[in-house]
């Protein structure tokens, strides 16, 4: 895809945007560093294969912002300091255990898919035709979350504690995908955003509560702090940071 | 697992009979099984074999499939079926009998000889190579 966007007609798309891209960006980052040490080989492969899907849907996004501002998407991507990614707080945690990483996937994935699905029928066709794209892989990261987290809740061995605990861990921040978005109201105006962030929250729960109760897993709780959901990155997205940038800040500048 | 995506390669390590039992391998409380994997490149294809994936059940089978013989689009649909329910005949007497049984292959019948007769009664020459 080359050239140049029809002007949108609304502001709060690039914030939209950068919050999705950032979002798939780092659950990208995150997944690929199982990469050589998941629990079997042919999980290995699926993990960092899904990994790269989510760098795939990142960059497309990026692509798509990057035309909107006139600038580069690898410099949206690699060049800003940390504080300056807008990804929602359930993806700070830090890679974890196998379960952590599920139970992430899982609460991320069936989110992603909400917010994609009341996007999918919007009104800037550029980013309508793109989410109906990436839709149609996410439903095997989908599949692939369920399954993992069907095996953990029913292992009666240490899988499901680490699975319980995991949830526990990163329940309270779950919903952080829903986060208002500044001028998210003219998005809704303009058609582009089917749904305030807030009732997406409700459709999404509504989802995930019979697989969660269904298995007796903890259900997550009440959003913390949304109106700093995606800022106040810790320490483990510092280090992140650090990893995925660590070539890029090698060698300024420098083609490929 | 085994195998490249491409054509059928022999796995690095021999392979037990399909109908011996294979080794369970543990991982955790799951118990690991070999699964084969048939792939078809495009519509109307036959299906080959891919080559084989370990998987603790059939739906973990299929994904581990789907991700080894089919995430770079190499393939519209994949067989997946567990190796201890594939039949495996291998028994010389049925397969490779010591008596000759050149007259069931085609090769059995030579026509040349039948073929010049024929053309020498009818008069007609010998139909030139088809030209490329």
């Amino acid at each position: 895809m080359t050239g140049t966007v029809a002007a949108p007609p609304t502001t709060g798309l690039a914030d939209l945007l950068l919050s999705m891209a950032d979002d798939e960006f780092v659950i990208g980052f995150s997944d690929s560093e199982w990469t050589g040490i998941a629990p079997l080989l042919e999980e290995d492969v699926a993990m960092s294969s899904i990994a790269q899907d989510e760098l795939g849907h990142a960059a497309a996004l990026y692509g798509l912002l990057a035309r909107l501002a006139g600038t580069d998407p690898d410099a949206i991507a690699y060049d800003r300091e940390p504080d300056a990614y807008r990804h929602c707080r359930l993806l700070d945690h830090g890679r974890g255990d196998w379960a952590m990483t599920i139970a992430r996937r899982f609460l991320y994935d069936s989110a992603d898919s909400v917010r994609l699905d009341a996007l999918a029928g919007g009104g800037w066709a550029p980013l309508a035709e793109l989410v109906g794209k990436i839709r149609r892989e996410e439903r095997y990261h989908r599949m692939h979350a369920t399954a993992w987290l069907d095996r953990l809740a029913r292992d009666d061995g240490e899988g499901r504690p680490r699975l319980i605990a995991a949830l526990e861990t990163l329940g309270p921040d779950a919903a952080t995908v829903f986060a208002p978005l500044p001028d998210e109201p003219a998005l809704v105006e303009a058609g582009i955003l089917e749904a305030p962030m807030l009732d997406l929250e409700v459709r999404w729960r509504t989802a995930i509560e019979p697989v969660l109760i269904e298995h007796r897993l903890p259900l997550p709780p009440p959003m913390r702090q949304p109106d700093r959901a995606r800022l106040d990155h810790g320490q483990p997205f510092r280090w992140l940071w650090g990893e995925f940038t660590s070539v890029r800040r090698a060698d300024p500048g420098a083609t490929w | 697992m085994s195998g490249d995506g491409g054509p059928a390669t022999p796995a690095p390590t021999a392979a037990p009979a399909p109908t011996a039992a294979p080794a369970p391998v543990a991982l955790g409380t799951s118990v690991l099984e070999a699964w084969e994997v048939f792939r078809q490149e495009k519509d109307g294809d036959p299906m080959r074999h891919g080559g084989s994936v370990m998987a603790p059940d059939a739906e973990l089978a299929v994904h581990y499939a789907r991700e080894l013989y089919g995430r770079r689009q190499e393939s519209v649909r994949l067989w997946v079926v567990r190796r201890g329910d594939v039949l495996d005949l291998d028994d010389p007497d049925l397969l490779q009998p010591p008596l000759d049984r050149s007259f069931k292959k085609p090769g059995g019948y030579v026509m040349r000889d039948k073929l010049a007769a024929a053309r020498a009664q009818s008069g007609q020459a010998k139909p030139k190579a088809r030209s490329k």
